[in-house]
């Protein structure tokens, strides 16, 4: 689709949109066949996988190099969720992003964007699976820049792009240290394997793919790039930055969790930086004005919440989550573009009593949002509280308490941002002719809503499912839990509820929101770093300039000099060459005879 | 003193060295063409002197010297006629003026 797309002009590709949408639909309904197919198989699904297919490439020395594409329970459950989403934004896309001058060029990418993310969780072996998020990247980078003649959008996609890069380096050399020691890719060899390694090598080889997950799932430090991504169109945020090239971080981890296991370090990484990436992820999304920034900086923090779960030793928790956080980010996402196109603004000072203008974006915005804040019956409730049970289990108090201090700003930055939204006065100029947005757009939104509260109830079937127990939390964590999400939602409303702005917060916090206002300050301390690597790359760039080039272009040079003074023999002159030819043969001849010694 | 073979040959070398400069050195092209008359009869020479001292019953010398001296003629008839040519298009018999397929 995409490469059809692609060859097309921009005014005909523009009026075959419903050619990427027919695409769509037709994987989501396939998805959802492959998906029951491997349901009954369970466990034994989850090893063995149902089918698969393999395209040998040839052979690296002695051994074979093969892409395998292969469907198991992770896979199709990742199927379908991505289709579901993908189908949702497409449709949402018709309506958000009407009258769009290169609305072609935006499905395509979307298009493109799917299919590698489909790729990727069919990836049968680490090859397939690093070029596939390797593509997924750059239709992050054409996504968030779509509206390239906005500066921010540029700079953003830029970012996003070397930053994920940067991980991707660390994947690289992650996967030749497994094509060294293991000598294939395909995750039926390598995964088996990794318990046999000595625990050095998996330690490396984890926190190599750690590295790339990082990256592209927005763990801290890598964390930077997703909040600037959001210059990019709402819709394609909720796809990809909310849903689904994020969670690849996390998929990745998930499918290579025997290799951290294998390490014990590598694991206990995983749980540390999950952490500190939730908690500071809430602590950003106290503070920002931004309807945008504030789920993106909930994304990073849900984000964070995954990799805790995988790092508490669990595939089932991180992954649930995962799909749970798909299906309520994006409806978040779909909402708060559905506010933004009626009010035109991003920025919540200015909004306001929306409630009574959009009824439905309302209802379904704020089953996201208590969702998100895991309140009960919400299948946030579900997932975040399995995450947090994990955590229970291997005894991590000290996680376990600044996860829950993470939800507990959860549910408080989400009430502040409901309040301030939903409730209350109107500040927008533009709110008198704001209206509810169209059926494209609720239907996908009023879809995932549904969603979003029925999946949580299949909590213990998806464990058995994805291939360890899922149970209904015990008493104590859910009502732990649960305390502490109205707790929040209490917090948030007592400093919020009637109206008041942060002036109260700042004035008494200001050390603290400062430094949570400008994120850490940790853009600075890459902008410090990244000088002195400037003056280094200064440097090479000389090199590369002068001696390089002087190479190449002496060569050129000396040439035509060369040419130049063989060029004098050519006089044209009857005379000259009569000269030469006696030369020649006079030559000939003294050589002739000091050969044959006369 | 008794005159042998190596008199003819030394005399038929030196006309032809002469022959050779005039070929090489002189302007208008009827002197080189002259020139190379005298390397032709140089060679002539040689070939006759040759023949007489080494096998005077074959002859070989003479025949190839007459036949050599045809060919020289007709050499010379058409060359004049180029020369001709080459006035009527640039009125001049210089070979230093020829230099258009000049490099």
């Amino acid at each position: 689709m995409f490469v059809l797309f692609f060859l097309l002009p921009r005014t005909v590709r523009n009026r075959l949109l419903f050619l990427p949408i027919a695409a769509m639909t037709a994987s989501f309904l396939l998805s959802i066949p492959a998906f029951l197919a491997v349901w009954p198989g369970g466990e034994k699904a989850a090893d063995e996988g149902l089918w698969s297919t393999t395209y040998s490439m040839g052979t690296i020395g002695l051994k074979q190099l093969d892409l395998i594409l292969r469907l198991d329970a992770y896979s199709a459950m990742m199927m379908v969720v991505v289709t579901l989403v993908a189908l949702a934004v497409q449709i949402y896309s018709l309506s958000y992003m009407h009258g769009e001058e290169r609305i072609g060029w935006y499905y395509a990418v979307l298009s493109l964007f799917t299919s590698a993310m489909l790729l990727v969780v069919l990836a049968g072996d680490y090859l397939l699976f690093y070029m596939a998020w390797e593509v997924m990247g750059l239709c992050s980078y054409l996504l968030i820049g779509f509206w390239f003649t906005e500066p921010a959008a540029r700079n953003a996609s830029i970012k996003a792009f070397l930053v994920t890069r940067v991980g991707d380096v660390g994947f690289a050399i992650g996967l030749a240290i497994i094509w060294l020691t293991v000598g294939s890719f395909d995750f039926h060899v390598v995964l088996p394997a990794a318990a046999t390694w000595a625990p050095g090598i998996a330690t490396a080889a984890a926190f190599m793919l750690l590295f790339g997950a990082m990256g592209k799932s927005a763990q801290f430090p890598f964390h930077v790039w997703l909040p600037d991504a959001m210059a990019g169109p709402t819709p394609a945020s909720a796809l990809i930055h909310a849903a689904t090239m994020v969670a690849a971080g996390v998929f990745l981890v998930a499918r290579s969790l025997p290799i951290f296991i294998a390490s014990g370090v590598a694991l206990h990484a995983v749980l540390l930086i999950g952490t500190i990436t939730a908690f500071i992820g809430a602590t950003m999304a106290c503070v920002q004005y931004d309807i945008k920034k504030v789920l993106a900086y909930s994304t990073i923090s849900q984000l964070g919440y995954m990799f805790i779960g995988l790092g508490a030793g669990s595939i089932t928790a991180g992954l649930f989550h995962l799909m749970t956080h798909a299906f309520f980010k994006s409806l978040l996402f779909l909402g708060a573009g559905s506010i933004i196109h009626a009010l035109h603004t991003q920025d919540m000072r200015e909004m306001g009593g929306v409630m009574k203008k959009m009824p439905w974006t309302t209802a379904t915005f704020s089953v996201g949002a208590l969702a998100l804040s895991g309140i009960l019956p919400f299948s946030g409730f579900f997932s975040k509280d399995f995450i947090l049970d994990s955590l229970m289990k291997q005894h991590a108090y000290v996680y376990y308490a600044v996860a829950l201090l993470s939800a507990l700003l959860t549910a408080f930055y989400m009430t502040r941002l409901w309040i301030r939204v939903f409730v209350g006065e109107p500040r927008n100029e533009n709110f008198d002719h704001a209206h509810e947005s169209d059926l494209k757009m609720l239907v996908p939104m009023g879809v995932l809503a549904i969603l979003t509260v029925v999946v949580g109830f299949g909590i213990v079937a998806m464990g058995g499912f994805l291939g360890s127990e899922g149970e209904f939390p015990n008493l104590l964590a859910a009502s732990a839990s649960t305390l502490t999400a109205l707790a929040g939602i209490g917090l948030g409303w007592l400093l919020f509820g009637g109206g008041r702005d942060m002036e109260a917060l700042r004035s008494r916090h200001s050390l603290v929101y400062q430094m949570v206002s400008n994120k850490y300050y940790l853009d600075h301390v890459v902008d410090t770093t990244a000088a002195d690597y400037l003056t280094l790359s200064k440097g090479v760039n000389w090199f590369d300039k002068v001696v390089i080039n002087g190479v190449v272009n002496g060569t050129a040079v000396t040439s035509r000099w060369l040419g130049n003074k063989l060029k004098l023999m050519q006089t044209g002159k009857l005379q000259t060459y009569q000269r030469l030819a006696v030369a020649a043969a006079v030559l000939i001849v003294v050589i002739a005879m000091l050969m044959k010694g006369v | 003193m008794r005159v042998g073979v190596e008199f003819f040959i030394w005399l038929a070398a030196a006309l032809f060295v002469l022959g050779l400069y005039g070929a090489l050195s002189k302007r208008s092209a009827v002197m080189i063409f002259m020139s190379l008359e005298l390397m032709a009869n140089a060679i002539n020479i040689n070939l006759v002197a040759m023949s007489r001292f080494l096998t005077p019953n074959l002859m070989t010398g003479q025949f190839f010297a007459v036949f050599m001296m045809v060919v020289a003629a007709c050499e010379i008839g058409l060359g004049l006629a180029l020369v001709l040519a080459l006035y009527r298009q640039t009125n001049t018999i210089e070979v230093e003026f020829l230099d258009q397929l000049k490099g």
